[in-house]
């Protein structure tokens, strides 16, 4: 009997879960990806706080690491790691300006077509603009305060690396909240941002090593 | 031999020497990396990891957190759980298995003992090669881990000092760490993560 109840409670349990994430019907997509657009189109820069969650399965802790972000269009990236360690990557054209703890170095990604579509993904999802790529079967859905679309990668090699890339959405703003990239191993990483700051001046400077 | 200029040999009655920086079972060792090789720089984070008596993973990823590569130790057994496709040259994995199989082994037969004033230093054979254990007795810790071949010297483990905290025998952290290659251009430094 007691069984019966305990599994009555883990079904209900579960649909309360399940209803919280939708898939979004043909129209809610046409519309979510509109307001991404509209944003988007709208957002010329964009400075934020981060807080990255490595999650590997072995380990007893994510390791936490946080800094900040620039973003200047179309394509300028500063990805700036300050705790527990210095380190700073540009993204810039097909070159990475990398500061590691003082020590500076240029890697030329233009020759690496994973790599370039690596990048390309890291830029793009800032601004959450990357629907129109066709190198990934797209999901949507949509909860509470957030929609959320998943990209999946086609190609084999690729998938190799990354199962999936997670964006997730301000249902209000339209404003990436969250990364999430999900290794073949079920291993992530997952990025969430705070203190979004859009459109303030950001110099040219800031994006040379 | 270099290793051992001006240390005297001295009859030992220690069997084993241990090297306890990555004993603790289920305890994440978490290393900010750098590696330089041949003049080029690699940066990362480095985690190691005991998951049983004989069993250790090394798991290396870059400050994204993409994996570069996944080893598993178990006990003489190696297995490359997943290598970055760029990276997986025999070359590279011998000499990156064989850095890290020293890095974290534990306990290790002695065959000879070296003395200097502040010094005491155990030699261990393993397969072809040998490696030097140098323990300063005022610090009482394990200081650096030389291996060498039966005249040359390959490379070094430095443990340049402990996390302050971590001060009992069987808890001791390393703080930072280098491993230095001397026939080839390759150095590794490892900064522990303290708020992991």
């Amino acid at each position: 009997m007691r069984t019966k109840y305990l599994l009555l409670f883990f079904v209900l349990t579960t649909g309360v879960f399940c209803a919280q994430e939708k898939v979004m019907s043909a129209a809610e997509i046409v519309t979510f990806k509109k307001q991404v657009e509209t944003t988007s189109k709208a957002t010329n820069t964009i400075k934020s706080d981060f807080v990255q969650y490595k999650h590997m399965d072995f380990l007893e802790n994510d390791i936490e690491t946080s800094g900040q972000l620039a973003f200047k269009a179309p394509g300028l990236v500063k990805w700036e790691y300050t705790k527990p360690f210095k380190y700073s990557v540009i993204f810039k054209e097909d070159k990475l300006l990398i500061n590691d703890g003082g020590t500076k170095s240029k890697v030329d990604i233009g020759s690496s077509k994973m790599f370039k579509k690596l990048n390309e993904l890291i830029v793009n999802s800032v601004r959450g603009s990357m629907f129109n790529d066709s190198d990934f079967d797209i999901s949507y859905s949509t909860m509470n305060k957030f929609n959320k679309a998943v990209f999946t990668p086609k190609d084999k090699k690729m998938a190799g690396y990354i199962a999936s890339f997670e964006l997730l959405f301000d249902k209000n703003d339209a404003a990436v909240l969250e990364v999430k990239m999900v290794e073949p191993s079920s291993d992530f990483t997952r990025i969430v941002f705070s203190k979004r700051v859009v459109n303030s001046d950001i110099p040219d400077a800031v994006f040379n090593n | 031999m270099r290793t051992t200029e001006g240390l005297r040999e001295v009859p030992h009655a220690n069997l084993e020497v241990t090297n306890s920086y990555f004993s603790v079972i289920d305890t994440d060792y978490v290393y900010k990396a750098k590696i330089e090789i041949y003049g080029r720089n690699l940066g990362g984070i480095l985690v190691i990891k005991k998951m049983g008596p004989e069993t250790h993973r090394v798991v290396f990823t870059t400050e994204f957190g993409s994996k570069i590569f996944d080893f598993l130790f178990e006990g003489d057994t190696f297995t490359k759980n997943f290598v970055l496709e760029d990276l997986d040259r025999k070359l590279i994995i011998t000499t990156l298995e064989k850095d890290f199989r020293v890095l974290i082994k534990e306990n290790v037969a002695v065959v000879q003992k070296f003395t200097s004033e502040n010094l005491e230093v155990y030699k261990s054979v393993s397969d072809k090669s040998f490696n030097f254990y140098f323990s300063n007795t005022s610090e009482g810790r394990l200081t650096k881990i030389t291996n060498t071949s039966k005249r040359k010297e390959k490379f070094e483990i430095l443990f340049n000092s402990i996390v302050p905290d971590s001060a009992s025998e069987e808890n001791k952290i390393a703080d930072s760490i280098d491993i230095i290659h001397k026939n080839i251009k390759l150095a590794i430094h490892l900064d522990y993560l303290k708020n992991n």
